[in-house]
């Protein structure tokens, strides 16, 4: 299937129109990527506590089509939630590659972005974005369980604009910058 | 097909054929093993022959981290080690601080520290009855939990703002007065909260295939338990009294009235009733204390911006949600502690997991694991 | 029981024994003689009731911690003003007995008597070594790891001293005050 995707671009060059024949699966595509996140139930610190809290009964996360997956194998997003140790640091990195593409994370909390309050602690990693490519933080200590269904939603609208003239890449896998309204 | 094939298999009638033993990693990422724990396991067949329980993957060094924060700085470090009830752990620590520089607080702040402890236990069985009974295969009961946590939640953020990680005692008091209305709303839910008890009852206590998962399953006598330093429901379970509450009471416990609720054989369904009973007996400590709340302020005067303790030696211990929480402070006379030790309850309930698996069958260890209620966040520091 | 009763019992089985001169605040605080008190002391302990060994711990008395053990980065947070300083450094305080020494510290408890008795013993810093009580009591096997892997203190007689809480490639001991960060690959 992504071999088929992947030569769709070049076949689609000498039709009238060109590459705008594309954009109907386009939409098709990150339709159905987005609206089906199913993360990795990853949680490491005090973080976890709000993500079970967001897919509990209050905060729903199954209305947006999001459902905690146990295994790597079968989970598109990751959503590292509480501090990342070094010990920790390989099985994150292990994890990550075991997730099959295309794959995304999200950082939740203060201690997944940069470190947190043990910002000069000898076994804390500072920021999950030094082992593993993030694409939306989440600022709080803990984040509030609706700051995460809106990260959510941040990283559907991100998808959203991915596109298979660019690869099938996040905007900012192809721009190689941090803006996300590239 | 020979008469063999039908008799029961153990080692010693398989006759023929060579067994040998596996070895099968559980953790560090595990749907139940509540949060970052790895379990090395050693198979033969069902039965475990080795375990090893590896921990540090959250280790973040906060003892070391203590010796350069202010005093007033580590409160709201304490907040995140036993995350799911985190009211305690700000208190023990200001006790310890307290008794360390021998100053008084109001008693309505005495009297809030009990509530806003009480209150948070029943947030933290709560929590745990929703996930032990996902680790027990009961997909339900986290619902329902949740919809009641969520309550508690939501009055700890009307009080303090925070729905977590409270900060809220302080040292010398707490950080804020319980106005009226926050009180008459907790009256309501103490009165909606009540009758839900009983309908976690139906849902799983005395429910047949729990019981089954449960009952007689993890048996720890009462001489292993105190040997193995256990505390809490886990140590209650087994039928030992020994509550810190009642022990060495704290914060004006000893003018309330609450009974301690006891297990008879030490197995995971005791550990699991005697959560649930502790959850009646803290609404009944919320609603004398309320009937009693004294007034007056609720911050001692006189607390300093940068508290320089003179140099000395404290121990203040609490009986936390997982048990018996302690902490030990060494003063130089400098504005940050020279040592301060954490004598975590999940640290020592969990050692006990080495010698406790050898025997059991590997489906019983997700069992054993949710019963005694740890919390990564205090195992590591 | 209270405390000068506890205390009376005490010397006069062990009468070596004598009353520590900082007392932890509200608790009986004693002061071993010398290491091999330990395990007897434990043991008559356990015997008269204080079967419960709640805290096994040590101090290192060297001096205010070494400030090249924590992961300091200048200007940490560019949006504070010119020269506010909110990290704290520490820094020694006149007249504390700052040496070259390790105090250890264990707490037993009487459930019957309601007692507490918190047992000290201070052994030099250089190759501190203490017998284990992990035989006699089960509680301090994993304590005395910790202990073993934070501070650098020997264990004699026990079964597993092994690093239980720090990564494998961290070199040294953390908790000691002399702890020197070594960069690993996590660090910039």
């Amino acid at each position: 299937m992504a071999m088929i995707l992947e030569k769709l671009p070049g076949l689609t060059k000498g039709l009238p129109g060109g590459d705008l024949v594309l954009t109907t699966s386009d939409y098709l595509i990150d339709l159905g990527r987005r609206q089906s996140l199913w993360p990795m139930t990853f949680g490491l610190a005090c973080c976890a506590i709000e993500m079970m809290a967001s897919y509990a009964s209050r905060l729903d996360f199954d209305r947006m089509g999001v459902i905690p997956r146990a295994s790597p194998r079968q989970a598109d997003v990751m959503i590292v939630a509480g501090t990342v140790c070094k010990k920790m640091a390989d099985p994150i990195l292990e994890i990550y590659h075991q997730m099959p593409e295309p794959r995304f994370v999200i950082s939740m909390g203060s201690c997944a972005n940069c470190g947190g309050p043990y910002y000069d602690s000898y076994s804390v990693v500072k920021g999950v974005d030094r082992i593993v490519p993030v694409d939306v933080y989440i600022a709080g200590c803990p984040p509030r369980p609706e700051a995460l269904q809106y990260a959510v939603i941040k990283l559907q609208e991100k998808i959203a604009k991915m596109s298979l003239k660019k690869g099938l890449a996040t905007s900012q896998q192809v721009k190689g910058s941090r803006d996300i309204n590239a | 097909m020979s008469d063999s094939a039908l008799a029961p298999i153990d080692n010693e009638t398989i006759g023929g054929l060579k067994t040998d033993q596996m070895f099968i990693n559980m953790g560090p990422q595990h749907p139940s093993t509540h949060g970052v724990l790895r379990i090395a396991l050693t198979i033969e067949g069902e039965i475990i022959k080795k375990a090893i329980p590896d921990i540090g993957y959250l280790h973040r060094g906060t003892e070391k981290l203590a010796e350069v924060r202010g005093y007033h700085h580590i409160v709201v470090m304490t907040d995140r080690w036993d995350y799911v009830s985190a009211m305690p752990n700000n208190l023990v620590y200001c006790l310890a601080v307290e008794r360390l520089m021998g100053s008084k607080v109001p008693p309505r702040a005495d009297a809030l520290r009990v509530i806003m402890c009480e209150l948070n236990r029943v947030a933290s069985h709560l929590l745990f009855f929703g996930t032990y009974g996902i680790d027990t295969g009961a997909f339900t009961p986290f619902l329902y939990a949740f919809r009641e946590r969520e309550m508690v939640l939501d009055l700890f953020e009307m009080l303090c703002g925070a729905r977590l990680t409270y900060n809220y005692i302080r040292l010398g008091g707490v950080m804020t007065d319980a106005t009226p209305e926050w009180i008459a709303r907790l009256k309501e839910f103490i009165t909606y909260f009540k009758p839900r008890l009983d309908e976690y009852d139906t849902l799983l206590t005395y429910n047949p295939i729990f019981m089954a998962r449960t009952k007689g399953v993890g048996r720890i006598s009462a001489a292993d338990a105190v040997n193995w330093g256990l505390s809490g429901p886990n140590l209650r379970g087994s039928g030992v009294n020994y509550d810190v509450r009642k022990h060495d009471p704290y914060c004006g416990y000893e003018n309330y009235d609450f009974s301690v609720p006891l297990g008879a054989e030490g197995s995971c369904w005791d550990r699991y009733f005697c959560r649930v009973s502790e959850m009646r007996e803290s609404l009944k400590i919320i609603e004398q204390a309320l009937a009693k709340l004294p007034e007056g302020p609720v911050m001692a005067t006189g607390v300093a911006k940068v508290p320089k303790p003179a140099a000395g030696e404290a121990y203040a211990h609490v009986e936390a949600s997982r048990g018996e929480l302690g902490i030990y402070l060494v003063s130089d006379g400098g504005i940050s502690p020279f040592r301060m030790h954490v004598r975590a309850p999940s640290f020592m309930n969990l050692s006990m997991l080495e010698e406790k698996l050898i025997g059991m069958k590997v489906a019983d260890v997700i069992a054993v694991l949710g019963s005694i209620d740890i919390v990564l966040g205090e195992v590591d520091r | 029981m209270t405390q000068d009763e506890l205390f009376a019992k005490i010397q006069s089985q062990f009468p070596k024994i004598e009353k520590a001169a900082i007392q932890i605040k509200d608790y009986l605080t004693v002061r071993l003689a010398s290491k091999d008190d330990l395990i007897p002391v434990a043991k008559w302990l356990k015997g008269i009731g204080f079967d419960y060994l709640d805290m096994v711990t040590a101090t290192d008395y060297l001096g205010p911690v070494d400030m090249k053990g924590y992961i300091r980065q200048a200007n940490f947070n560019p949006f504070l003003p010119e020269g506010a300083t909110p990290e704290i450094e520490s820094a020694p305080t006149a007249g504390f007995p700052y040496r070259p020494a390790i105090d250890h510290l264990w707490s037993f408890v009487s459930n019957a008597d309601k007692a507490r008795v918190m047992v000290k013993l201070e052994t030099p810093r250089d190759g501190a070594s203490v017998p284990s009580l992990a035989a006699v009591f089960k509680t301090a096997n994993w304590q005395e790891r910790e202990n073993f892997d934070l501070l650098g203190i020997n264990y004699e007689g026990h079964q597993n001293q092994t690093k239980i809480l720090t990564p494998d490639f961290l070199q040294g001991h953390p908790l000691r005050k002399d702890y020197v960060h070594v960069k690993d690959r996590f660090d910039e």
